[in-house]
């Protein structure tokens, strides 16, 4: 029997990790929407931007939320290069090649990373939201209400941007019709390169974000990659409203069905969800095209 | 003409194809190195690879054995360290021991492949050690669907599989040349509840209900079902027996039902990955219980869990197939070997590693005594394999035992298995595990409820 303060608290949970989830997302729509680059990479950069942070965190002995603080535009730069370096070389080329690019980047991180951290998994023992308090019948835990937060606030920060600044409007007209937008005298070469560093910059925000309740490993980045492309694929190419929608459903969900069900069948939950979402609605809740 | 050319080149990739096969064939039959290459040839027949020589000056020079472990993957960071161990354990074996004695001084040469992270990649490896090698006797695969794999070819082919997999199934197949000197799974299980149960009664606390947790393979259910039988023939109740998948990201649903059970006890049976996502949710979540016992050797008491968990795993225990701490001669000197060549403690990777293939070098020498004019061949190695009766006195592999005594059954388990205990306790400012069950390291002692828990029912 399931008691209402038990459902209570996996939701409430579950909106939280919703959150975080859409923040990852993010970066992959943008990559996504702008480019039509489909980032296989995503999960990998992640999981690179967490040992980042986990040897930065350790080594200065600074929670791993600071660390944002210089990852963020390290991984723009970052981004930036991977764009010149990879990803321009295959734009406009067949699909194929685009996706082997980015699932050979994948492997490359993956077996970089075995290579110098090996498999155990690594994890900051500390920080300062490691605790929780009672609200009620609920178990508030810091982290995850502090991740929620700043996912909010960087996606408000990221609709602002879209919505009021010319590079933000590029980004959307390319989104809509990049031929128009590049007859508009958009220099779409040095937008996409803005729109990869971005991406991969909300990658190391929600990978210092982890770090303060995760861990890192070799292979994290597989999971991250899937619920990323779940998120994208389920709330459509409609801006951040379909990606924050979708990253609630998909962490709702997941707590839920770990509820419900077993913890074992969490994902079947999200799946058949994302399943019957596509099935009804093809281009995903706030899809435009 | 156009028809002409495509039957000519289907004939021609058809001839390509025979003609690869055939080679390759070829190649795994006669350019695989033979571990009977002797070192003087009077008469021998070379048809096969494990020749029967009729000189018994005839010895091999160097002995295969195979090692297959998960060296990438999800796992790997138990196959590296096995891979570690059993290249420590054969540079003892050939440089110090001088190889196998009753068999002319035969070095043993370490072949390994990767298990990789699926039952059907360890499988292959095991073949191609086979087919590349002829080894006489294999070890692996630490996990057991792996082990499960790897033991139907080496089964077929008549090959010693030591296995360092502890779900207790694997000696339960009717398989007649796979042996285990590691404790199995549920033993890990009862030697938990036990734990639990003998210090309850020390130290006077009342233990009523108890929440089993454990990550969701055969392994964990094995462990965990060990410590279940074992606590509910103690009267002690199950409040909740929760399963989750080995690569769960997010432990906190768990955390929250657990919570609401306000069990004395919890059992928890993880891998690496899951133990310091589960000890740091505990942590934050306040939950208290009376103790938190690990069970089946993965996580909490090892030096990489402490380092990611921080003292979210202070007073955690887990059960280890392997002790380091044992004061035998023999072990004190590998555990010293293992620390100064990979600058780590060995863990129980490492451990059941140590013990396994000694086991083997014993094996080896005992088979050139009994079979001197064809120590390799399946049978002769099983029988040397089951005539072992090994203690501290009388072998290395046993020093270097929790139980010191070696000595295999009908199935192929070890009749005097035992685990140790290990609790994370703070020694000078440092979180150290220290052996503390069923005999504390010198000047130690389990620590017995968990700090700041207090009894109210």
């Amino acid at each position: 029997m399931i008691s209402p303060e038990l459902l209570l608290q996996n939701s409430v949970d579950g909106i939280f990790l919703g959150l975080f989830y859409s923040l990852v997302a993010m970066g992959l729509a943008l990559i996504f929407g702008v480019m039509d680059i489909i980032n296989f990479a995503h999960g990998d950069l992640l999981m690179i931007a967490a040992y980042f942070v986990w040897l930065t965190s350790v080594d200065l002995s600074v929670d791993p939320t600071l660390t944002a603080l210089l990852l963020i535009p390290l991984f723009f730069i970052i981004g930036i290069g991977i764009f010149f370096g990879m990803i321009q070389p295959v734009l406009g080329k067949e699909p194929l090649i685009q996706i082997a690019v980015t699932v050979g980047l994948g492997l490359i991180l993956q077996n970089i990373a075995l290579a110098m951290f090996k498999a155990q998994p690594k994890a900051v023992p500390y920080s300062i939201f490691n605790f929780s308090y009672s609200l009620g019948p609920l178990t508030i835990y810091a982290s995850k209400l502090f991740i929620a937060v700043i996912s909010i606030v960087t996606m408000y920060a990221l609709n602002v941007f879209l919505n009021k600044t010319y590079i933000g409007l590029a980004m959307r007209s390319t989104t809509d019709n990049r031929e128009v937008a590049q007859l508009m005298g958009i220099n779409t070469r040095m937008l996409y390169a803005v729109t990869f560093g971005l991406g991969v910059a909300l990658i190391a925000l929600s990978s210092s974000l982890w770090m303060t309740f995760g861990q890192v490993q070799p292979y994290l980045g597989t999971s991250f990659s899937l619920i990323s492309w779940v998120i994208v694929a389920m709330g459509g190419l409609g801006g951040i409203t379909g990606v924050v929608y979708s990253g609630l459903i998909v962490g709702v969900a997941e707590s839920l069905g770990s509820l419900f069900l077993t913890p074992s069948a969490r994902m079947a939950v999200v799946y058949i969800i994302f399943f019957l979402v596509l099935w009804f609605r093809p281009r995903g809740l706030f899809g435009r095209r | 003409m156009k028809s002409v050319s495509s039957t000519a080149i289907i004939a021609i990739v058809v001839v390509v194809i025979i003609v690869a096969v055939a080679g390759i064939y070829l190649a795994s039959r006669g350019g695989a190195p033979s571990t009977t290459t002797p070192t003087t040839t009077t008469t021998q027949k070379t048809t096969s690879p494990t020749t029967t020589v009729t000189n018994t000056s005839a010895y091999p020079k160097q002995i295969y054995i195979g090692l297959v472990e998960p060296l990438t993957g999800n796992y790997a960071v138990f196959g590296q360290e096995a891979q570690q161990a059993a290249q420590l354990i054969v540079d003892i074996i050939n440089n110090e021991l001088g190889g196998i004695k009753s068999m002319g001084g035969a070095k043993l040469v370490l072949v390994t492949e990767d298990a990789g992270g699926a039952p059907e990649t360890a499988r292959l490896a095991a073949q191609k050690l086979i087919s590349n090698y002829n080894v006489p006797i294999m070890l692996g695969a630490y996990v057991s669907r792996f082990t499960s794999a790897m033991a139907a070819v080496t089964e077929q082919n008549k090959v010693i599989l030591v296995t360092d997999a502890l779900v207790d199934s694997l000696t339960q197949q009717g398989w007649q040349y796979i042996f285990r000197v590691a404790p199995k799974a549920s033993a890990h299980g009862k030697a938990a509840a036990d734990f639990v149960l003998d210090m309850a009664k020390k130290t006077n606390t009342t233990i009523k209900t108890a929440v089993v947790l454990n990550e969701d393979s055969i392994f964990g259910t094995s462990v965990a079902n060990g410590a279940v039988l074992e606590l509910v023939s103690n009267g002690v109740e199950i409040a909740s027996h929760i399963t989750y998948p080995y690569d769960i990201s997010d432990v906190t649903p768990i955390i929250n039902q657990i919570k609401q059970l306000n069990a004395d006890v919890l059992i928890s049976v993880p891998y690496f990955n899951d133990g310091v996502l589960i000890a740091k949710a505990i942590k934050a979540s306040g939950l208290k219980f009376a103790f938190i016992a690990g069970a089946g050797a993965c996580g909490y008491t090892d030096p990489d869990s402490i380092k990611a968990a921080g003292d979210a795993v202070l007073y955690y225990t887990n059960t280890y197939s392997y002790n380091p701490a044992r004061p035998t001669q023999w072990n004190q000197k590998v555990v010293s070997a293992f620390e100064q060549r990979y600058g780590k403690m060995p863990t129980e990777g490492a451990g059941i590693i140590f013990y396994s293939l000694m086991t083997v070098y014993e094996a080896l020498e005992k088979a050139g005594k009994m079979f001197p004019n064809d120590p390799l061949s399946p049978d002769h190695l099983k029988a040397a394999f089951q005539s072992l009766d090994l203690n501290d006195n009388n072998s290395i592999a046993a020093q270097l035992y929790p139980s010191g005594h070696i000595k295999f059954d009908a199935s192929g388990d070890n009749l005097y298995p035992l685990t140790a205990i290990l609790q994370v306790q703070n020694v000078n400012g440092t979180l150290t595990p220290v052996v503390v069950w069923p005999e504390a390291q010198p000047g130690f002692s389990p620590i017995f409820p968990r700090p700041g828990w207090t009894q109210t029912k």
